[in-house]
């Protein structure tokens, strides 16, 4: 049977009625980890950090970050090592941050684990950054190219992080 | 998400609000010019921008945009005479120009003066393509005239619609850089519609539901490219321009014409939706121009005599059911125009983004957000010239491209990018 027309949206879209709009708290998004990829990333991701988030984890790579079989070192801003694929446990996004360069290999790992995990994987390259959109192209379902380093606290902003 | 300070800066347009000032500096569609199609046709009354207005061309072909009301006793010059090189209020007589000032006043003696004292608010009205743009700003710091590829090239070549929008400006604009949606709602469009479907991208489309993005700023605001598997290792690439603050084009489909659209605001809650379609080398065929006219492409079926589309809220926009299920429509919506209008109407007049859950496919959306409140913050603060004023930012084209997978789209597209005269559009 054909469902009767009422007009129901002429009064549904109403201002009137975004008033009775079920008010629930949104919580915040629990698996948000925002990873640097190069040295100048490094100092980005602190000042990030340093903002309030809900619980965004934010982490560096060490100076030698790989064992060459896919794995993947992260260290958090206190220094603590931490393998990527514990982080990724709980992770629903990530943010890869680069400068220049980036590094390939470990933005190729991250998104490689990212990609059987079925996590979102971003990427935010600040500056130029040719080098680092080859690195990150075929990793970052999403990748924006900005000179504005606020960019990053936006976009954490809006996804909840 | 959006903190409710943001989302009240940029939604509101009215006069002294900051996003109302930031449109201010702006050439933008008053009307469409077929609303005055010669000297001496009805005025037209119109909202812009919060502000009523009244437009009509005079005896002698010039268009006037003035203050809706009489001087006198704020009578509404809708009502009013245009007859000889000026709009006469109906209730006494004034009459006024169209810089807005007051010629005669007939209760006045003849050799009076006073009526010299008496100027309505006045805007630039001028005719570029199938549009009327005004200059709401200080008409000190009017800046050139728009030079949009589809309103310069020849008549022929070109066809714009609008019609109006009952929600705000942003979250219809939003719709036009937000790629992702594009293949879920207007999926049956893409096989059907005669302005999109036969395209060899449109396979492109269907195959790959996940693409990826790539969002980068332009001197005019941005470019947001979506990637697809294309043939032999290649990405097909869809990039879409927006230029402050409210024009963006749709990226081509095969030799369909280009479309694009520009979102205007009416009030706080409801805009314009203009829609274009132009094609750079070649006239409109007439096949194209009656599909424009029956609402196919980016347009809409509109009440005849008006710009309120035949779908919208009050009939809850023809859903069919039938058409949803069968998935025809993904929506149940037809015509693509009115899918984007029915969902964007249906989060009420002023969406609350307190409340949205984003993603990272959102990041288009998140960056134009933040440079349309730095780009109002610049201009209130220190009076910033915003991007999208020098026209040099207007010559943008949508583009449909297969590249090699280690190329950057907008360095491998910079040419494609650029609106050039006589050089056909980037298509797939």
């Amino acid at each position: 049977m054909r469902q009767i027309l009422l007009n129901s949206c002429a009064m549904a879209a109403s201002a009137e009625e975004a008033r009775f709009r079920i008010d629930a708290p949104i919580r915040g998004r629990e698996g948000a980890r925002v990873i640097a990829l190069d040295q100048a990333a490094n100092e980005v991701v602190r000042r990030v950090a340093g903002q309030p988030w809900h619980a965004a984890r934010f982490f560096t790579l060490p100076a030698h970050s790989g064992n060459g079989n896919g794995s993947l070192t992260l260290c958090t801003l206190d220094g603590v090592s931490s393998g990527l694929a514990e982080q990724l446990a709980a992770a629903d996004v990530v943010v890869m941050i680069a400068t220049g360069a980036g590094d390939a290999h470990a933005a190729a790992a991250i998104g490689n684990a990212c990609a059987v995990r079925g996590i979102m994987t971003a990427g935010l390259i600040i500056g130029d950054g040719r080098e680092a959109l080859g690195a990150l192209r075929p990793y970052a379902r999403v990748l924006m190219v900005t000179h504005d380093e606020t960019d990053v606290t936006e976009v954490l902003t809006a996804l909840r992080a | 998400m959006l903190k409710q300070e943001i989302n009240e800066l940029l939604t509101r347009t009215g006069p002294g609000t900051p996003m109302g000032n930031l449109f201010r500096q702006y050439w933008i569609p008053a009307m469409l010019a077929e609303e005055l199609p010669e000297n001496d046709s009805p005025p037209v009354r119109l909202k812009l921008l919060s502000e009523r207005l009244i437009a009509f061309r005079d005896s002698d072909g010039r268009y006037g945009l003035i203050d809706e009301f009489c001087a006198h006793r704020g009578v509404s010059l809708w009502f009013g005479r245009n007859e000889e090189s000026g709009l006469r209020c109906a209730y006494h007589g004034w009459k006024y120009d169209v810089t807005g000032q007051c010629v005669e006043v007939p209760s006045e003696p003849d050799n009076s003066n006073f009526c010299a004292n008496v100027k309505l608010t006045a805007y630039p009205l001028v005719k570029i393509g199938d549009v009327l743009w005004t200059y709401l700003g200080d008409p000190a710091k009017k800046p050139p005239l728009p030079e949009f590829e589809f309103a310069q090239v020849p008549a022929e070549q070109t066809y714009t619609s609008k019609r109006w929008q009952e929600c705000n400006w942003l979250q219809a604009f939003e719709g036009g850089i937000d790629s992702s949606h594009v293949t879920f709602l207007h999926s049956g469009g893409l096989r059907s519609d005669p302005l999109f479907k036969g395209a060899k991208g449109n396979e492109y489309n269907m195959k790959d539901l996940k693409p990826f993005f790539e969002v980068a700023e332009s001197d005019g605001g941005l470019f947001v490219g979506a990637r697809r598997n294309a043939d032999d290792g290649k990405y097909y690439w869809r990039i879409t321009p927006w230029v402050l603050p409210s024009f963006t084009m749709v990226p081509p489909r095969g030799d369909h014409p280009l479309h694009g659209h520009f979102w205007i605001p009416i009030d706080d809650h409801n805009c314009w939706a203009y829609s274009f379609d132009y094609h750079p080398v070649r006239a409109l065929t007439a096949t194209e121009v009656q599909a424009m006219r029956d609402g196919h492409g980016v347009h809409s079926d509109n009440i005849p005599g008006t710009y309120r589309p035949k779908a919208n809220k009050d009939n809850d926009y023809l859903m069919d059911r039938d058409s949803q299920r069968a998935n025809e429509n993904y929506s149940g919506v037809r015509g693509i125009a009115m899918q984007d209008a029915s969902l964007q109407e249906s989060m009420g007049p002023i969406v609350d983004r307190r409340k949205e859950r984003l993603v990272s496919a959102d990041t288009g959306i998140i960056k134009a957000r933040q440079k349309l409140r730095k780009a109002a913050l610049a201009l209130a603060e220190d009076g910033t010239t915003p991007p999208g004023v020098d026209p040099a930012h207007h010559r943008v084209r949508s583009a449909a491209v297969v590249l090699p997978r280690e190329d950057s789209f907008i360095e491998a597209s910079r040419d494609a990018l650029t609106a050039t005269p006589g050089v056909p559009q980037s298509t797939v």
